[in-house]
C-alpha cells in the first residue's frame, strides 16, 4: 500500500519476475492449504497411518509351550502342543462412543466436550492363532491357522481435524451445524471433556558424532560422543564416548595423549586400538587405515602414536576381547565366557545404529574409526568443536512420535498379558480364548492416563516426563494457536547455563525470536515460526537404493586408501559408503527432490570441507520452504502468481503445485548451512544489475518473506482476531426441573442447579430425623453475575446424568481492568469518564483511551506510535496497512499519506477540554490503536468478607476468593497494632471476637477435663477429681495445638495457680 | 514455620561402577579377601587371599590391573581342574 511497486499491466512477458508483494499470494496459498497447526496434524496422521501398524508388525509372535504338567492317569495323545499367536492388519474406526445401554454411535467433538467423554476411536486387529502338535513318534501336526478378524484391542484418542476425525474436510457450514467453530484449527485431543495439547519435546539428534573441547584443567582434552539408536528401537540410546587425555594430567599419571573409548556395560575406558583388535583388525596398518585414511598425514599419525604404544601388549583378537570381557560385569568366569561376553557387547550394544547382526565388524570399525578421525581433526585444530545448540542437531518429538512411543510400550504390555493368560490356559489344559486374553483396557486407559495427566509413560514408573500434555489455552484465539505450536526443551529450569536459552543463529525462520515466556522457562519454551515444517520421517530405503544405483561404493568394495579422495556418504548418521563424484550425485538428488521423485522432506547436505554427503530422512527435523534461485533469478515467475490468484477453486494448483513444479523447496536447519539465501527479491535484482553493490552473487535460495521468521503471536499477519466469549455463570429462580433456564439473569449466590439428596434413615434411636433430604444445590459464586447462556443435560460414559450450566456476562471496562496494546504497553484503567467529559477534536471525535505519554520514552515502543498513524491512514482510506517487519514502509511514507488525507502529518490534532470547551494548549497525538483485553479484570478479583466460612479443623477463616475466604491479618499487621500501643484492641479482635474458646482444666494434673455443661458436672477421670476444676479461656488454635501435642504423647499442662517461688535458702 | 515438602528429588544417576580391586577367593570362597599386588619394577603381579593365604603370581605389563591377575588365576584353576578330571 505504501511504497509497493505497482506493476505495469502492459508488461506480460513470460519471464516477468515477481515482486515482494507477489510473495503474499504464495504465503496465502500456503496457509490456505496448511492452516496453522499442520505440524500437529501431519505428525498424528503419520502415527495413525503408518507407525501404529509398524509397531504391531514388529512385535514378535507369541509362542506358548506348555509347562510340563503331571496329570495322573491321563496320557495325552500328543507330546507337546504349541500355540502361536500373531497380530496382523489393524483397523481404526471413526471416533465412537458406547452408551451405558450398549448403543454405539459416532461421537462428535462437541458431544465429547460437553459430556466429559474422550474423543477416541476403537482399534481392531486381525489375530491369527495356530496350533502345532508334536506326536510321541516325532511327527508334527500343524492345524490350519485360525484368523479371528478385527479383535478390539483398545481405543485411541483422535486428534481433532486429523484424517480420522469426524470433522476431517468438513465445510464451514457443516462445521457450524456440528457446533464447531469454523476457525478452530484442531490439532488437540479431547480427554474426559477437556482439551489437551501435546507440547513438542526437543531432544538432541541421535546417531551423530559431536566433538567437544574440554575446558582445562581436566583429565581429558577432547571428547567425541555419539548417542546411537537403532531405528524402531524402544530403548534408550546407547552412548559411546571417545576421549583423548590431556597432555599432562594433574596427577602426573599418563604421559601421552592416549585415546580411549567407553563401551556400554564395560566399567573402564578401553584403549581404542584394543577395540579395533577386538573387532578383528589386528595389524597397526589396518587400524590406522580406518582412522587416518591418509598415511601421508604425519600430524594425525603422530597423534595416534601414544595409543598404538599403549596397546602394544595386546596383539591379537582373543586377548583384546578378553581384555574387554574382564572389565565387564562378569567377574570370576572363565576366559571363554569372557570372550563371548565381549563379542556380544561389541555386536549388540556398541553403536547399534550401525548394525546389531553378525558380520557388522567392518562397518563398525569404519564408523568407530570415523569417530576417532573427527576427534583428531578437532584436536589438530582443523575443525572447530561442535555446537550443541545448533538447531540442526536438534529433533522435535511431536504428537506422533510421542504417542508412538507410548503405544509401543502399551502394545508390548498387552502382548505380555496375552502371553501370560494363554500360558495359564495352556498349562491348565484349556483352550485359549483370545477375546478374553486381549485386555483392551491396557491401551485405552494407558493412552488416556498420559494424555489426561501429562505424565508421559507408565503411572508410577521411573523416567516419566511431566507436562507433556497440557490443557489447551482458550484465553484468546491467538493464545490457542500459539499453544498448539509450542515446544519445550526438557532441561532443568534451575540450570545456570545461559547457552541453551539464548537465541541461536540457526533458529532463523524456525523458532520465533520473540515469543518465549519470561522467567525460569525463558528460552527453553519456544514457539514455531509461521512457515516451519517438522518432518514426519520417511523410509531410508528409497535413498539407499538410489545411492546404490548411482554407484556408491560400500565397504566391501573399497580399500581404505581411496577414502581420502572420495566423499563419505551418510544416511541418517550411518556411514553407508563412498562416492567419487559427489557434485553430480548431489545435483541429481536435489533435482529428484524438486521433482518430488524423492520425498521433499529429505535433507541433502554436502559438506565440502569434511568431504561428506549427509542425507536425512528421519522425523523431527525443522525445515522451511524457500524460493529456489538459479542464475540470480527466481524460478517462480509472475505468470505462476497470476495463475495462483486466478484459480477457481482452492483445490487446483495451490501450494503443493508450486512445490511439485520445483519453484519452492523445503530446506532443513542443517542443509540451510550449505545454501546462500537472499533476504528479499530485491537483493536478487541488485545481484543481477549491480553486482559490485550486491552482498553475494551466488544465491541459491530466496526468503519467501522475511517476516515469516516470526511466530503466530509475534507476527501481525492479518488474521481475524476472534476473542472467545467467557464462560461464567448462573442464577437462582429455578424452573420446574430445578435448573435455571437460559436467559435468566442471575447474580450473587443464586441457586442455578437445585439438587437434594436423600438422607439415609437408619437412625438407631428409632426417632426419624426431621429432614429426609439434604440440599446439595450449586449456587453461583457470590461475586459473579450474568445470564444463563446454555443448559446441558446429558449422561457421561457411565450413563450417569449430569448438568452443565454455561454463563455469560457482559463486561464494560471499568476502573482497574487491564488492557494492552500489541506492543506490550499494558496498564489498568485509572478513571472512566462519560463521553461528554472527554476531550474532543474538531471533527467531534473523542478518544476511547487516553495514554499517559510517559509510557513511551523509557519503553521505546515506537511501533505503537507507527501503528497509530498507520491506523489513522488505513481508516481514512478504507484499506489495510502493511505492518509486517522488513518492508520498505517508513514513517515518512505514512505521514505523507496521512497528510494527503487532510490531517497533520504526524498525527497530532487540536483538542478541546471536555469540561470547559477550552482549546488545549498542546496538540494531542490521536489515532486508532488495537487494544486487547487482558484476563485480569476487577470483577474477577474484587473480594471482601466480614464473616464467612471457616475451616473445620482449625476454625480459621478459609483462604481465597473462591471460598469467600478471609483477608489475613498477619504478623506485620499485628506488629503495627503493638507499635500503636493498641494491645487491648489486638486482643479483642484476634481473640475475643474471633478465636475464643473455653476449656475446663483439672487443677491437679493441669490437663483438659470432661465438662458436661448441661448437667453442670465436671470430671478429671485420671485424677478422680470432680471438684477442683477451673474454666480457662484460650484461643481455639491453642486448644488444637494442645490436643495435637497430647496425640504425640506430650502433656501440655495448664497450671492456673501461682507456682510458689522457691525460697532462697539463705 | 514448617517448610513445605519440596518435590521429590529425582533419583541420583547411576554412575558406571569402578573396576573391582578385591575379589572372592577361588579356594576359601571368602567374598573379598583376594587383593592384588603389582610390581612394575620386576613386572610381577601377585594375587593373595588374606584368609587362606593362597596365592598366584604371574607376569604383568603396563595395562595389567588387579582384575587381569585375578582372571588369570581363575583360568589357571580351571585348567588344573580339567586336568585332574581327565587324569
Amino acid at each position: 500500500m505504501y511504497g509497493g511497486d505497482d506493476y505495469d499491466p502492459s508488461m506480460n512477458d513470460e519471464d516477468e519476475e515477481i515482486t515482494q508483494e507477489d510473495a503474499w499470494a504464495v504465503i496465502s496459498a500456503y496457509f490456505e492449504e496448511k492452516g496453522l497447526v499442520r505440524q500437529q496434524l501431519d505428525s498424528f496422521d503419520e502415527f495413525i497411518q503408518n507407525t501404529m501398524q509398524e509397531i504391531v508388525d514388529e512385535s514378535d509372535d507369541i509362542i506358548i509351550r506348555p509347562e510340563s504338567q503331571h496329570n495322573p492317569g491321563r496320557q495325552s495323545e500328543f507330546l507337546e502342543t504349541i500355540y502361536k499367536i500373531s497380530f496382523g492388519q489393524i483397523y481404526l474406526s471413526k471416533p465412537m462412543m458406547t452408551e451405558s445401554d450398549g448403543e454405539t454411535a459416532t461421537l462428535f467433538p462437541k458431544a465429547a466436550r460437553l459430556r466429559n467423554l474422550t474423543y477416541s476411536a476403537p482399534l481392531y486387529v486381525d489375530v491369527t492363532k495356530q496350533v502345532m502338535k508334536k506326536g510321541h513318534d516325532g511327527e508334527e501336526v500343524t492345524e490350519n491357522p485360525e484368523t479371528i478378524p478385527k479383535v478390539f484391542i483398545g481405543k485411541v484418542p483422535i486428534m481433532l481435524r486429523s484424517s480420522y476425525c469426524t470433522l476431517y474436510q468438513n465445510s464451514e457450514k457443516d462445521l457450524t451445524e456440528l457446533g464447531e467453530c469454523p476457525y478452530d484449527q484442531g490439532g488437540y485431543f479431547i480427554i474426559n471433556g477437556s482439551e489437551k495439547v501435546l507440547i513438542a519435546q526437543e531432544k538432541m539428534s541421535t546417531n551423530h558424532v559431536y566433538v567437544f573441547k574440554k575446558r582445562q584443567p581436566n583429565k581429558y582434552a577432547y571428547v567425541a560422543e555419539v548417542r546411537s539408536m537403532a531405528e524402531n528401537q524402544n530403548r534408550p540410546p546407547s552412548s559411546m564416548f571417545v576421549r583423548m587425555l590431556s597432555r599432562t594430567s594433574s596427577k602426573g599419571g599418563s604421559s601421552g595423549q592416549y585415546v580411549r573409548a567407553t563401551l556400554p556395560y564395560i566399567k573402564q575406558e578401553i584403549p581404542i586400538i584394543i577395540v579395533f583388535r577386538a573387532l578383528g583388525f589386528v595389524a597397526d596398518k589396518d587400524i590406522l587405515e580406518h582412522i587416518c585414511y591418509d598415511f601421508s598425514d604425519t600430524q594425525m599419525m603422530e597423534l595416534l602414536r601414544p595409543s598404538l604404544e599403549e596397546a602394544f601388549v595386546i596383539q591379537n583378537q582373543q586377548v583384546a576381547l578378553d581384555y574387554i570381557g574382564k572389565r565387564g560385569s562378569t567377574v570370576g568366569v572363565t576366559r571363554d565366557k569372557r570372550i563371548k561376553y565381549a563379542k556380544e557387547i561389541l555386536q549388540k550394544e556398541m553403536l547399534p545404529h550401525v548394525g546389531v547382526g553378525e558380520y557388522c565388524e567392518t562397518k563398525k570399525a569404519y564408523y568407530f574409526g570415523y569417530i576417532i578421525h573427527r576427534l583428531l581433526l578437532c584436536a589438530l585444530g582443523r575443525r572447530p568443536e561442535d555446537d550443541r545448540d545448533h538447531y540442526g542437531n536438534k529433533r522435535l518429538d511431536l504428537a506422533g512420535p510421542l504417542l508412538g512411543g507410548l503405544f509401543r510400550m502399551l502394545f508390548r504390555k498387552l502382548t505380555r498379558d496375552v502371553k501370560a493368560y494363554a500360558q495359564k490356559c495352556v498349562d491348565n489344559g484349556k483352550d485359549v480364548n483370545l477375546q478374553f486374553a486381549i485386555k483392551a483396557k491396557t491401551i485405552t486407559s494407558g493412552l488416556k492416563y498420559s494424555l489426561a495427566t501429562g505424565n508421559w509413560g507408565q503411572a508410577n514408573a521411573a523416567g516419566t516426563r511431566a507436562g507433556v500434555s497440557q490443557v489447551l489455552n482458550r484465553l484468546t484465539y491467538s493464545s490457542t494457536l500459539s499453544h498448539l505450536r509450542r515446544l519445550n526443551s526438557p532441561i532443568g529450569r534451575e540450570g545456570k547455563l545461559a547457552k541453551p536459552r539464548q537465541l541461536h543463529n540457526s533458529h532463523w525462520g524456525m523458532m520465533c525470536p520473540a515469543e518465549t515466556p519470561e522467567g525460569q522457562a525463558c528460552g527453553l519454551v519456544k514457539n514455531l515460526a509461521l512457515m516451519v515444517y517438522i518432518t514426519v520421517g520417511s523410509a531410508a530405503n528409497p535413498i539407499l537404493e538410489f545411492l546404490e544405483e548411482w554407484s556408491t561404493e560400500n565397504f566391501e568394495e573399497i580399500s581404505p586408501a581411496v577414502i581420502p579422495q572420495a566423499t563419505k556418504i551418510f544416511v541418517n548418521g550411518c556411514w553407508v559408503g563412498i562416492h567419487r563424484n559427489p557434485e553430480l550425485l548431489v545435483k541429481t538428488l536435489r533435482q529428484l527432490r524438486r521433482q518430488v521423485d524423492v520425498n521433499t522432506e529429505v535433507g541433502v547436505i554436502r559438506d565440502i570441507r569434511l568431504k561428506e554427503l549427509r542425507l536425512y530422512t528421519d522425523y523431527g527435523r525443522c525445515s522451511r520452504p524457500l524460493f529456489i534461485v538459479e542464475k540470480q533469478r527466481l524460478l517462480i515467475k509472475k505468470k505462476d502468481i497470476r495463475a495462483l490468484q486466478q484459480r477457481e477453486s482452492p483445490d487446483d494448483g495451490g501450494w503443493h503445485d508450486l512445490v511439485a513444479k520445483g519453484y519452492i523447496e523445503y530446506v532443513d536447519t542443517e542443509e540451510e548451512e550449505t545454501t546462500m539465501i537472499s533476504m528479499t527479491i530485491n537483493d536478487l535484482v541488485t545481484a543481477r544489475l549491480k553486482p559490485e553493490e550486491a552482498y553475494s552473487e551466488t544465491y541459491t535460495h530466496c526468503e519467501i518473506h522475511p517476516s515469516l521468521i516470526l511466530g503466530v503471536c509475534a507476527s501481525i499477519i492479518p488474521f481475524p482476531d476472534h476473542n472467545q466469549g467467557m464462560r461464567h455463570g448462573s442464577y437462582d429462580k429455578l424452573d420446574d426441573d430445578g435448573l435455571a433456564p437460559p436467559g435468566t439473569r442471575v447474580s450473587g449466590e443464586d441457586v442455578i442447579i437445585g439438587k437434594t439428596t436423600p438422607i439415609a434413615q437408619d437412625d438407631t434411636q428409632g426417632q426419624t430425623s426431621r429432614y429426609t433430604r439434604r440440599d446439595h444445590s450449586t449456587s453461583l459464586r457470590h461475586s459473579e453475575s450474568g445470564m444463563v447462556d446454555q443448559v446441558l443435560l446429558t449422561t457421561n460414559a457411565d450413563g450417569l446424568r449430569f448438568v452443565k450450566v454455561r454463563m455469560r456476562s457482559v463486561r464494560i471496562p471499568q476502573i482497574g481492568d487491564k488492557f494492552s496494546s500489541r506492543h506490550g504497553q499494558k496498564g489498568t484503567v485509572g478513571m472512566t469518564y462519560t463521553q461528554e467529559d472527554m476531550p474532543w477534536t474538531v471533527e467531534g471525535i473523542t478518544p476511547d483511551i487516553i495514554v499517559n505519554p510517559h509510557a513511551i520514552p523509557s519503553r521505546m515502543t515506537i511501533g505503537q506510535l507507527i501503528e497509530c498513524i498507520m491506523g489513522k491512514v488505513a481508516a481514512h482510506m478504507g484499506k489495510e496497512g502493511d505492518a509486517t517487519p522488513f518492508t520498505d514502509v517508513t514513517v515518512d511514507n505514512i505521514s505523507k499519506a496521512l497528510h494527503k488525507c487532510g490531517y497533520q502529518m504526524r498525527g497530532f490534532e487540536t483538542m478541546y477540554n471536555g469540561h470547559t470547551g477550552r482549546k488545549l494548549s498542546a496538540m494531542i497525538f490521536l489515532g486508532p490503536t488495537y487494544y486487547q483485553r487482558l484476563k485480569h479484570m476487577v470483577d474477577d478479583k474484587i473480594h471482601s468478607r466480614g464473616r464467612g466460612p471457616v475451616q473445620i479443623l482449625t476454625r480459621q477463616p478459609a483462604e481465597g476468593r473462591s471460598r469467600d475466604g478471609g483477608l489475613r491479618f498477619g504478623e506485620m499487621e499485628r506488629d503495627c497494632m503493638i507499635a500503636h500501643g493498641a494491645a487491648h484492641f489486638l486482643k479483642e479482635r484476634l481473640f475475643d471476637q474471633s478465636d475464643a474458646y473455653r476449656v475446663h482444666v483439672c487443677q491437679i494434673c493441669g490437663l483438659i477435663a470432661i465438662a458436661n455443661l448441661k448437667k453442670n458436672s465436671f470430671e478429671c477421670r485420671g485424677c478422680k477429681n470432680k471438684t477442683d476444676i477451673v474454666q480457662v479461656h484460650i484461643p481455639y488454635a491453642c486448644k488444637l495445638l494442645f490436643q495435637e501435642l497430647m496425640a504425640m504423647a506430650i502433656a501440655p499442662r495448664m497450671l492456673t495457680k501461682d507456682i510458689k517461688p522457691v525460697k532462697n535458702k539463705k | 514455620m514448617g517448610k513445605r515438602k519440596s518435590k521429590a528429588k529425582p533419583p541420583p544417576k547411576k554412575r558406571l561402577g569402578k573396576l573391582d580391586t578385591v575379589f572372592s577367593c577361588p579356594f576359601c570362597n571368602h567374598g573379598s579377601s583376594v587383593e592384588c599386588k603389582i610390581d612394575m619394577k620386576n613386572l610381577i603381579g601377585e594375587a593373595v587371599c588374606r584368609i587362606c593365604q593362597e596365592s598366584y603370581s604371574t607376569t604383568v605389563n603396563a595395562l595389567t590391573e588387579p582384575i587381569d591377575i585375578y582372571s588369570e588365576w581363575i583360568d589357571e584353576c580351571e585348567r588344573v581342574n580339567t586336568l585332574d578330571d581327565e587324569a
